[in-house]
């Protein structure tokens, strides 16, 4: 056989028995790292052995049985060594090695892969790699980023486990439900990644779908007394079963109810019809996963869209907003409602979730109102919601789908100047100076998109102003507000309107709620392996200090009082606690003047800033307010349930 | 990607544990999702033909035993080296004889 035909099928049968081979290992070894290295081994060993002794005739066993004798021989060097690693040596179990891997293994596994210690985007990372025997550049394809991106996840990941020393059992009997939920939660994200990709030319990543569908049969057959387990299943294969006729011949998006049902995958409906009465076997109460699949089956067993039961799959939703509030939940319960009892309950419904701050920006709350909308015959607002859905939405065939629905809408709109066009000639007034430019358009930029660029301005009323503003800037601190504000005001004046701004208060005071992180949050944050010291001094300094963000940037090497954990800055003073004067020595490692936060990198010639802000030892300058911004809310990100991360003035106490 | 995998007739009888090992096969890769549909097939069979419109129906047998197709599986796999792993499993249980694989082409 071919060197390159061996490496294909080595390749397909590591995938095939990766989960297996590598729940063996982490039992014998007790650390993933250190069992998926074996792995590796026992892989090369065979693209080594293969082309020349030809495929063995049972090439899992084989692989298995290499990579356990290199567990055994790794656990006996590791025997040997000094003293001071028996303790370690005493954990690992060689004996183990005789064992038959057992399904619980796989088990542990996924439990260990799906930990809530790791977060998300490293949970979904590390499962493909370990349950799914996918490499980090087959991840990373998948998921459209770099695959050092990948690797840099699975090794943070691998660490953040050994760290916590997350031991490798089923988690007792109170955890397990919150745990499995975890793990349903990963292969969910990783079927949606691929079913509803949410950037870039494709509506689909086949690939990931049928990966999120073999981790969930293989869930099924490993804890087959959940029900919850066979409710995903059951929910993905239905999912799955509509592929082919949701995406038409130019790859647009295809509504459920205009979907040709005669493309629907038969034998995958099936197959979610059983999985769901297996989860009705089981009798428990419904949880979410159950309650969805119940929905995608009312949907399967309609022959036409017509014969759809909405009234019941509006009482499904119901059911399944009460377990899971979230507002996507509530958007498509909306839309259940619009069609079990009319477009106008519907619209009240989605009219009631325009003010929550996580849906602002989701494409899918304008898509939804502008079809409810055009079905009560109120086309002109249709057509800007339509409009504004498709500036919204990260996906191209879905962006060409909805300015597509937009201009099938003729309206009789007004005549007269648009929300965008006044904007823009606003903005482009040459009057304007560049930190008042700066800030208008920060305002203009979020009225345009929360209420679309096609809103006539004259229609513009103080109460969807006030709405943004709610929606907005509510936690922002009052000066934040008050600039939104006055740049309101200005447009108003600029362009002969009544003042949009009666309905807003100026505040008043320092930071209005600017609530600050939670304790669990702090520790999620400061507990993370592979901060980078100068983030981490950083962030712990402003929690201890509660100095501002400025403030603490100025400081300058030779303002720290590193005896008395305090340091003078103009006229105030700004100190700190242990955890501030654990990192800080590390941290100047021997520098004795200029900018105590460095940025990364010299500036550019051309770019060279004050002799103040320039260390004169690294010839790096001071790390600027915006850049550690956003470097905090990069990584605060995880910790935020609407994913946009936090501003540094949340880490005062 | 989904593959269909004919059979024709096999060197083993069948037997008692030609059905238990068959059966625990196909309850495995059925439960892993490998397995979307399977059956064996009778050896005889009708064969429709249409010629210039007229359609005509002949019983058969139509080939020598050995050639005659006795079995199918549908299968879904990532990649046809997994799609001829899995039919290499199959060929070691049912013994000589000859299997073939072709892509489904869905979509």
């Amino acid at each position: 056989m071919p060197v390159t035909d061996v490496h294909r099928t080595v390749d397909a049968v590591f995938k095939l028995e990766s989960a297996k081979i590598l729940a063996t290992l982490t039992r014998m070894v007790r650390d993933v790292a250190l069992a998926e290295e074996l792995a590796q081994d026992a892989l090369v060993a065979a693209l080594e052995q293969w082309p020349t002794s030809g495929v063995p005739d049972n090439p899992g066993a084989w692989l298995l049985a290499i990579a356990k004798r290199r567990a055994v021989d790794h656990i006996r060097r590791s025997q040997r060594l000094e003293r001071k690693q028996e303790q370690l040596a005493h954990e690992l179990d060689p004996a183990g090695a005789d064992r038959e891997p057992e399904q619980d293994d796989v088990l542990r596994l996924m439990f260990i892969s799906c930990h809530p210690l790791l977060p998300t985007q490293e949970r979904l990372a590390l499962t493909l790699r370990l349950l799914g025997g996918l490499t980090a550049g087959e991840i990373a394809r998948a998921f459209l980023t770099g695959e050092q991106t990948i690797t840099q996840r699975i090794a943070a990941a691998k660490r953040t486990l050994a760290d916590a020393q997350v031991p490798f059992e089923l988690p007792p009997g109170a955890e397990l439900a919150e745990r499995l939920a975890s793990v349903l939660e990963v292969i969910y994200l990783i079927f949606n990644e691929g079913y509803a990709a949410t950037s870039g030319d494709d509506l689909m990543r086949p690939g990931l779908t049928l990966e999120a569908l073999r981790l969930g049969r293989l869930l099924a057959e490993l804890a087959p007394r959940e029900a919850e387990v066979h409710g995903l299943v059951a929910l993905m294969e239905i999912q799955q079963s509509r592929a082919a006729a949701r995406t038409g011949p130019s790859g647009e998006p295809v509504p459920l109810h205009e979907q040709n049902r005669g493309r629907w995958d038969q034998l995958l409906i099936h197959r979610g019809f059983t999985a769901m009465l297996r989860a009705r076997e089981i009798g428990a109460a419904p949880g979410p996963y159950v309650l969805q699949a119940a929905i995608a089956v009312s949907h399967a067993q309609a022959a036409s869209a017509e014969d759809t039961d909405w009234v019941q799959i509006a009482a499904l939703y119901e059911a399944l907003a009460r377990l899971l509030p979230t507002p996507v939940v509530q958007l498509n319960r909306a839309v259940a409602v619009a069609h079990a009892h009319g477009p106008q309950q519907g619209l009240d419904l989605v009219d009631s979730l325009t003010s929550d701050p996580a849906l602002q920006d989701y494409h899918r709350l304008p898509g939804v109102r502008a079809d409810l909308l055009f079905r009560l015959g109120r086309s002109a607002e249709a057509r800007r919601e339509f409009e504004r859905a498709a500036q919204l939405t990260r996906n191209v065939a879905e962006r060409a789908f909805l300015h597509r629905r937009a201009q099938e809408i003729t309206t009789t709109d007004a005549q007269g100047p648009t929300l965008g066009q006044a904007a823009q000639d606003f903005l482009t007034r040459d009057d304007l100076t560049p930190s008042s430019l700066r800030s208008y358009t920060q305002t203009l930029r979020r009225l345009c998109r929360s209420l679309g660029e096609r809103q006539p301005l004259h229609a513009l009323t103080p109460q969807q102003v006030a709405q943004v503003f709610a929606t907005t800037w509510t936690d922002a601190a009052a000066t934040t507000w008050n600039r939104h504000r006055s740049a309101v005001r200005s447009f108003c004046a600029w362009a002969g309107l009544d003042d949009l701004t009666a309905d807003l208060e100026r505040r008043t005071g320092p930071g209005h709620a600017t609530r600050p992180l939670s304790p669990t949050q702090l520790d999620a944050l400061f507990s993370r392996t592979g901060l980078p010291l100068r983030e981490r001094t950083l962030w712990r300094l402003l929690h201890e200090s509660g100095a501002g963000v400025t403030t603490v940037l100025s400081l300058n090497v030779e303002h720290l009082d590193l005896e008395d954990r305090r340091a003078r800055t103009g006229s105030t003073w700004v100190s700190w606690r242990s955890g501030t004067a654990r990192l800080l020595p590390a941290l100047l490692s021997g520098r004795t003047r200029g900018p105590l936060f460095l940025a990364d990198r010299r500036p550019a010639p051309a770019r060279m800033p004050a002799a103040a802000d320039l260390c004169p030892d690294t010839g790096r300058r001071r790390l600027s307010y915006e850049r550690a911004e956003y470097l905090f809310k990069q990584a605060t990100k995880p910790l935020d349930a609407a994913a946009n991360g936090y501003t540094l003035s949340r880490l005062k106490p | 990607m989904r593959y269909l995998m004919t059979t024709k007739s096999s060197s083993r009888t069948p037997d008692e544990s030609l059905f238990a090992e068959m059966g625990q096969f196909i309850e495995e890769l059925t439960a892993s999702g490998a397995l979307l549909a399977t059956g064996g097939l009778e050896p005889d069979g009708l064969r429709v033909t249409s010629s210039d419109g007229e359609i005509t129906v002949t019983d058969g047998p139509f080939a020598e035993a050995t050639e005659a197709v006795v079995g199918f599986a549908l299968i879904e796999a990532r990649s046809q080296e997994e799609a001829v792993e899995l039919a290499r499993r199959f060929r070691k249980i049912v013994g000589d004889g000859e299997s073939e694989i072709r892509q489904v082409f869905t979509q």
